[in-house]
């Protein structure tokens, strides 16, 4: 980043010095000619209108992707604090953890990730993803973890808006834990 | 109603007077701290509007997160001056 500041400062002093023809720079002796004339003939395109149908898609497209972000600019970023109640937080990892933690003490479970994400309001978004063995009855574990993982937070007093779970079947070798 | 660095003091020993609190929170990248003169006062940060304190609790956690954050809050309020008081843990 520091060294794209220098880079844009030493630009702009070069263009300060070319464009005001200071100590014998002059614009002109750039060799620069035939990018300018393309330019000017593209703008003198557009005002009159004669341009080609793909150019006008280009543009087109330009704009409505600059509103994309635009407007993606404008929504305020997500929180980086996990909020409880009325002026309490807690830090993602403190949830993240937590949810691990309960995740891997329950039997079928021989390992897991878990991403959090903050929300505006009260409680935390958990992605939990559990591996187990092959062959395991998933719906059962998957409801079991789920409500295994709400209690425990809900003791801890940790609030979660949305609990996703996704259940892998993974090798046992290549787990966390063979065995539970 | 105490004022900057009295407050951060008032506030830290409070918190750490906590059932459940195991030390101030010194953050990930930055530390947060009040500053006054050469005294420094790590985890607790003075605005005009908010009063934040940061915890790290004890695990594991004598009773549930709220719990420990309400009695922080209750403890400093006298101090806090109408200050929003936020506990981060």
């Amino acid at each position: 980043m520091i060294l794209l500041l220098a880079a844009l400062f030493v630009l702009g002093v070069y263009v300060v010095i070319y464009a005001f023809d200071l100590f014998d720079y002059k614009l002109e002796s750039l060799p620069i000619t035939d990018f300018t004339k393309g330019v000017d003939n593209f703008v003198a395109g557009v005002e009159d209108g004669s341009l080609s149908t793909v150019t006008i898609i280009i543009l087109v497209l330009l704009a409505i992707l600059g509103l994309i972000w635009f407007i993606a600019e404008l929504r305020p970023s997500a929180p980086r604090r996990v909020r409880m109640g009325s002026g309490t937080y807690v830090t993602r990892s403190v949830v993240e953890d937590e949810v691990s933690t309960v995740a891997e003490q329950v039997p079928d479970v021989l390992g897991s990730s878990v991403g959090v994400k903050a929300k505006r309001s009260p409680g935390a978004q958990v992605d939990l993803e559990a591996r187990v063995r092959r062959g395991e009855d998933l719906g059962t574990i998957k409801s079991g973890l789920q409500s295994t993982v709400r209690e425990r937070l809900s003791e801890r007093g940790l609030p979660v808006s949305k609990l996703n779970v996704k259940l892998v079947e993974a090798d046992p070798r290549q787990t966390k834990t063979r065995v539970q | 109603m105490a004022d900057g660095i009295e407050l951060a003091r008032a506030a830290s020993v409070a918190a750490l007077a906590t059932e459940g609190v195991y030390s101030m929170g010194r953050g990930r990248y930055v530390e947060p701290a009040t500053y006054e003169g050469s005294e420094k006062v790590s985890g607790v940060v003075v605005t005009p509007e908010d009063l934040e304190i940061h915890i790290v609790a004890r695990y594991p956690l004598p009773r549930p997160i709220p719990e420990i954050a309400e009695t922080i809050r209750e403890i400093v309020a006298p101090y806090a001056g109408g200050r929003k008081t936020i506990v981060l843990l």
